[in-house]
């Protein structure tokens, strides 16, 4: 596989902002209680006087990081490469919106 | 969602955006075929909402197993669905650990040649 120079790929400091904003970190007690009450009794919790607030602190290790940013790059190309065999399968010399929509659903199964 | 998030949130869509790109010209160049400007939208949106899946079953995993920390475990675990897939995770992981070991041979060069030269003989 010719490469250009650089491996093209996701930064490390992209993915694990990325995947530190979707953590659900904080969520007030009433919240917690009504969707997981299990949650409300771990040792997640830190307590303050307005009410409770649950902080999980949670941090990726380098080597997640990494390797999340792989699945994403692979999950891209996978995306790409399977649109391209359906515009091809289709005869258009562009990859259009509906070759994407025809493979999502098994590409998102897949994963 | 406050304003400083919703601009956090569209400064990492955007970079997203950039390297999705980058991959799909890289792609389009391999097939000789270009892709649609929706297209590349439409992946950069669905790249990032997948990035919300793995996040939530990274903390779900991390959070099972007692930890405040996400290691390449729970990455593992994330990629079980293909085989393939968890297959090149694995290798790509066990590369990145045999990288660790090779940098800290480096750094303790005398004493661990001396230690596998012991065990050599026994």
């Amino acid at each position: 596989m010719a490469e250009q120079g650089a491996e093209i790929c996701f930064k490390k400091d992209t993915v694990s902002k990325l995947l530190s904003s979707f953590f659900k970190e904080e969520k007030t007690r009433g919240e917690l209680n009504k969707h997981c009450p299990d949650l409300a009794s771990n040792h997640w919790k830190s307590g303050d006087s307005e009410g409770l607030t649950v902080l999980s602190h949670l941090i990726v290790s380098g080597d997640a990081v990494l390797l999340m940013a792989e699945m994403l790059k692979i999950f891209v190309e996978e995306a790409a490469a399977r649109s391209q065999k359906q515009a091809k399968s289709e005869d258009y010399d562009q990859v259009e919106i509906e070759h994407f929509e025809k493979i999502l659903p098994q590409l998102l199964l897949d994963f | 969602m406050s304003v400083g998030e919703e601009e956090t949130r569209q400064r990492l869509k955007a970079a997203v955006h950039f390297t999705v790109g980058r991959l799909c010209q890289k792609v389009a160049e391999e097939h000789h075929r270009g892709f649609s400007r929706q297209v590349i939208a439409a992946l950069t949106e669905t790249t990032f909402r997948q990035c919300d899946i793995f996040a939530k079953d990274l903390e779900a995993f991390a959070r099972h197993a007692k930890r405040s920390t996400v290691t390449a475990e729970d990455v593992k675990l994330v990629a079980r669905r293909s085989t393939a897939l968890f297959i090149y995770i694995q290798n790509k992981c066990d590369e990145l650990n045999q990288e660790q070991n090779d940098s800290k041979k480096k750094s303790t060069g005398k004493r661990k040649s001396r230690d596998t030269e012991e065990e050599s003989r026994e």
